[in-house]
């Protein structure tokens, strides 16, 4: 399980080194004043400095024992990490696939493997809807939309 | 007069069989999310989003305001009859509600809601119909100083009164506004913050944050908790409907408070969800029969129904008029409205007297096709409850990945809208603001722009947000709501040390109900 302390902190850890990463990075645009206004790396370096203020701030409460926190100890317990690990994983494996096999493939895919693998649908059933969702994709945006979606690198090796 | 006069000319345009046919369409679709858990109006806007982008900008906004309604409607069906707030402005309505379904009464409890809803959407339009062409007048006198104190007091609002801690929604407004810069800067041309990334000199598209952190955000906070529907009756008896409607004006008072809280809460950006729990909290208080509230008592449907909607309403004009949406889905709609080439802000009211006029009819029009459309479609999406929840949130995932490419065909938006998926997940699991995350990175650009115009007005000097009455009192405003929180703070310190993290506790308390 995650506590929400160190939810808080990670958060706060992640939100500052964002902000150090944008100031940073603005500094090759310049900041200050200069014969055309204000420079362009100006706006950008003040939201980085204000993140990474924030940040700290966000971190040094989080951190302190018991204050705002004491509501809720426990972010997120064990079986909840599975469940949104569960959902988001097999999430990530689809969209990294796409490149590879497209877009068609890789949702016919997913939504065979989580609902057949974990059994919340019957096998007949999921190997139905895995093969509707990408007509159902290629109707509404390859023909309706005329939006072309990546046929990925195996159909580009068919020659499709 | 003349308010009256546009009006009917808004009939014209948004009483025609084609829009119509849209307001129907974007009702139905806006139950349908409203109804399923994990889906609310900021999510269901943003999925259609990609799809209005081809339309008039009269028809795609009356498309996704009707959708925005039917949320509203759908999402007190599933809190009455399943005890599962859709939206999380109706999980104030669920204290009430649900008892009374449960005691079976549902009926009533719907006709209530429906009716209170009804009210409070009313009372909202009529307000925005009367504000909107004073609000055009105001107008003409904004120039880049103004603009840029408008945005200020936008986002120091969120700040102060947005409800979520301060510092949280400052880290959230920094990180919008610096995701908004990236790419090329429209003043000097120079490319910023790609950190190296060649494919980010096009910047970051707000659709794909909003996809991000609304559709795969919430999934990841709704799948956390398995849901357990219990659904009572959802048989609709037509008789029982009107004898709840008739008892309405018995509660007058609560439904005119109500209404105010809304429309209060509606255009400082409170958002409809602290609405309705304001509202729910001020009439247990002060109504007669507030020891009985959340044993099904109608004063508790009414209080909640009301300013949620009356919110959900009043928040579409400070969008318009100032560009300061009042909720999380008004933001969505704002980002739309950029895409469709219109900017909102006061000269909207002028230059685009049509889109502004025809809204404000078709909120007029939608909100009766949706009352008619939710009562006949109870039971149908009554039924849709039952899908399991395993089934949807893939659907919704492939979803958030097409319509994450298919804004500008690029493959790393699917990626970034991943990774603003974990975002919103982890700020919505901390109580870091949403709202004010969009908000800057729909209007970063425009305040920073206005910003150095007015340096380059002024040749560096501040002096210039401080030159002219409208100016000055909108900085002050913008000031002095940025310091409230410390302000308070300081109050509470100073009155009772020990009471302070209590306070805070509790308040963060009500927000996890």
């Amino acid at each position: 399980m995650i506590s929400r302390r160190v939810l808080e902190i990670s958060t706060a850890v992640l939100t500052g080194g964002f902000g150090v990463a944008v100031a940073v990075s603005s500094l090759d645009n310049g900041i200050g004043w200069s014969a055309a206004g204000v420079d362009a790396g100006t706006f950008p370096f003040l939201t980085g400095v204000i993140i990474v203020l924030g940040s700290l701030y966000n971190l040094v409460v989080g951190a302190l024992p018991g204050g705002t926190l004491a509501s809720v100890p426990v972010a997120v317990t064990r079986t909840e990490l599975r469940r949104v690990a569960g959902l988001f994983v097999p999430a990530a494996i689809y969209v990294a696939v796409i490149p590879l096999i497209g877009m068609y493939l890789a949702s016919a895919l997913y939504i065979f493997a989580v609902l057949a693998l974990p059994r919340h649908q019957s096998m007949l059933r999921s190997l139905a809807m895995a093969v509707a969702t990408p007509l159902a994709l290629y109707v509404v945006f390859e023909r309706m939309f005329l939006v072309s979606l990546p046929h990925g690198a195996l159909a580009a090796a068919f020659g499709l | 007069m003349d308010n009256l006069e546009q009006l009917l000319h808004g009939f014209t345009i948004a009483v025609t069989l084609p829009h119509l046919a849209l307001m129907v369409i974007g009702v139905l679709l806006g139950i349908l999310v409203g109804v399923l858990p994990g889906l609310g109006a900021p999510n269901g806007v943003s999925l259609l989003l990609p799809l209005t982008f081809g339309m008039q900008p009269v028809s795609a906004i009356i498309l996704l305001s009707s959708m925005y309604w039917g949320a509203l409607f759908g999402g007190s069906v599933t809190s009455i009859l399943f005890n599962i707030p859709g939206e999380p402005s109706s999980v104030a309505t669920t204290f009430d509600g649900y008892p009374m379904a449960r005691d079976g009464r549902p009926t009533t409890a719907l006709a209530t809601a429906f009716g209170s809803a009804a009210f409070g959407a009313l009372v909202g339009v009529i307000l925005i119909t009367f504000l909107a062409s004073w609000v055009a007048q105001v107008a003409l006198a904004f120039g880049p100083p103004e603009y840029f104190a408008v945005y200020f007091l936008a986002f120091a609002s969120f700040v102060g009164m947005g409800g979520a801690p301060p510092i949280k929604t400052v880290v959230a407004l920094g990180i919008g506004f610096a995701i908004a810069a990236i790419g090329i800067d429209t003043v000097s041309g120079s490319v910023r913050l790609t950190m190296g990334i060649d494919e980010l000199v096009k910047g970051v598209n707000f659709v794909v944050a909003v996809m991000g952190l609304f559709g795969i955000g919430e999934l990841l906070v709704a799948v956390e908790e398995e849901f357990h529907a219990h659904a009572v009756s959802s048989k609709i008896d037509w008789r029982e409907v009107f004898r709840a409607v008739a008892q309405l004006p018995r509660h007058g008072i609560a439904l005119l408070r109500s209404a105010a809280i809304g429309c209060w809460m509606g255009i400082t950006p409170g958002g409809p969800t602290a609405a309705s729990f304001m509202s729910y909290g001020i009439a247990k208080r002060f109504s007669r029969r507030g020891r009985h509230f959340g044993t099904g008592e109608v004063e508790g449907i009414i209080s909640p129904e009301t300013a949620d909607h009356a919110a959900g309403t009043s928040a579409l004009l400070p969008m318009l008029a100032l560009g300061i949406p009042g909720s999380a889905t008004a933001a969505v709609m704002m980002g739309g409205l950029m895409i469709w080439g219109l900017n909102p802000g006061p000269m909207l009211f002028v230059d685009q007297k049509d889109f502004v006029w025809g809204l404000i009819a078709s909120m007029y029009v939608g909100n009766i096709v949706a009352v008619a459309l939710v009562l006949l479609t109870v039971p149908v999406f009554a039924a849709l409850m039952r899908i399991p929840f395993a089934v949807i949130a893939p659907l919704i995932v492939i979803i958030c990945v097409v319509g994450a490419y298919s804004v500008s065909n690029s493959y790393l938006d699917i990626v970034l809208m991943l990774g603003f998926g974990v975002l919103g997940y982890l700020f919505k699991k901390l109580f870091y603001p949403l709202a004010p995350l969009v908000l800057a990175i729909v209007i970063g650009d425009k305040a920073e722009d206005a910003f150095r115009q007015s340096m380059l007005m002024s040749k560096g000097s501040l002096g210039i947000f401080f030159q002219n009455r409208l100016v000055t009192t909108l900085v002050v405003a913008g000031m002095t709501l940025l310091l409230l929180p410390l302000v308070l703070q300081f109050v509470r310190l100073r009155r009772k040390p020990g009471d302070a993290s209590h306070g805070a506790a509790s308040a963060e308390k009500v927000k996890v109900i």
